[in-house]
């Protein structure tokens, strides 16, 4: 039988996604990955030509890591619609990279029998560095009780939930960095609107500046940072 | 810099049918063993109508559009920032679904060394009674070829 479904009764703000660490990244994957999608690009499955083009080796396709960070959703959110999914890829993800996936509820809020929870999403590295960011929207059913009313045609029990980004007093935008002090290993990149680097064909993942809560663990990350600040 | 005029181009629909065994090999290849995208008597307990495909199954999907033709130059690179997808409902083993490609927006985004063009792509699902499924939005930073195809 499937597991036990989520309802929206039982979310509250501030909730955080089981973390998903997904077995390490390797070029059989990619290959496969390649197959599966459709998108044939050899920066992503032909070693030779990812290093004739610049890279240290081939790397792999954002989407992939996407499609991880959505298995975290659909795993936490069963019995839920995905309604949006949204990412921004920050720094590239390698062969034997392991990605983990984490999320928290960052929003909740229903009107006319219609229940949402909106979800920060985000995707690190097996050194704590923010690969992609993004967020989500899912739609559940309030309670069992009000799934199996809409499942037999009845209407839906209609409470109406206010956003609670606008009840408390932290609006989310702004001052969100100075309210995720309960959760350390929230992205922090969020205001460095460094995008990705406009020279994807010289190793553009050493370029990226690590989460600054970070300890600047990798002696490749030092002359990088000092070199962003010129 | 992209030529503006590209915004608005599109491509025609394009039909994609939704096959057990594409979801079956892309859900793999993330390593997402979850049975509602495997195992058709699961989905149905779980109050589906059939297997469903994983919420970026519509990267597998194909449109008519060639990205030279729609914004009008060669490509040296693609680099790949933001994706997102809006969901109408889940999509399913079975459905037949028209996929088409428009050029939502080029402009130029200053960074380190000057600026960047950036082109925002959009995809759009329907079935075929015309009802939305999904919209997808890639926004792409792009290096042109010197010389205009």
């Amino acid at each position: 039988m499937p597991a036990r479904k989520l309802y929206f009764e039982s979310i509250r703000v501030g909730d955080e996604l089981p973390a998903l660490a997904k077995a390490p990244v390797d070029r059989v994957q990619l290959s496969r990955y390649a197959g599966a999608s459709g998108d044939y690009n050899p920066v992503h499955v032909d070693e030779l030509y990812a290093k004739s083009v610049g890279m240290p080796s081939v790397y792999a396709p954002g989407m992939l890591v996407m499609g991880m960070l959505g298995q975290l959703i659909s795993d936490w959110a069963r019995g839920g619609q995905l309604r949006r999914y949204n990412v921004r890829f920050i720094k590239m993800v390698w062969p034997g990279d392991t990605v983990v996936c984490k999320g928290r509820v960052s929003d909740r809020h229903g009107s006319g029998g219609r229940y949402f929870v909106e979800i920060d999403l985000w995707a690190e590295n097996q050194k704590g560095e923010l690969v992609m960011k993004g967020g989500s929207q899912i739609q559940l059913f309030y309670s069992l009780e009000d799934e199996n009313r809409q499942r037999s045609g009845q209407s839906p029990i209609v409470v109406e939930v206010p956003r609670e980004s606008l009840v408390v007093p932290a609006p989310q935008a702004s001052t969100s960095e100075a309210a995720t002090s309960s959760a350390p290993s929230a992205p922090e990149e969020e205001d460095d609107e460094d995008e990705d680097s406009d020279e994807p064909r010289t190793g553009a993942s050493s370029k990226k500046t690590a989460p600054r809560e970070k300890p600047a663990a990798k002696t490749a990350s030092l002359p990088v940072a000092k070199k962003a600040k010129k | 810099m992209l030529d503006k005029n590209a915004i608005g181009r599109a491509s025609p629909p394009t039909l994609n049918e939704v096959e057990k065994g594409a979801i079956r090999r892309f859900a793999e290849a993330i390593g997402d063993y979850n049975p509602i995208y495997y195992d058709e008597e699961y989905a149905r307990a779980s109050g589906y109508p059939t297997i469903v495909a994983p919420p970026t199954f519509p990267a597998s999907f194909h449109s008519a559009a060639d990205l030279r033709e729609l914004l009008g130059v060669g490509i040296k690179s693609l680099l790949h920032a933001e994706q997102g997808f809006d969901y109408e409902r889940p999509i399913f083993a079975g459905d037949r679904i028209y996929v088409s490609t428009r050029v939502s927006d080029v402009f130029e985004r200053p960074n380190m060394s000057g600026k960047m063009d950036i082109a925002v792509i959009e995809d759009e699902g329907r079935d075929e009674e015309g009802n939305l499924v999904f919209r997808a939005r890639r926004t792409l930073v792009v290096r042109a070829a010197k010389e205009n195809v």
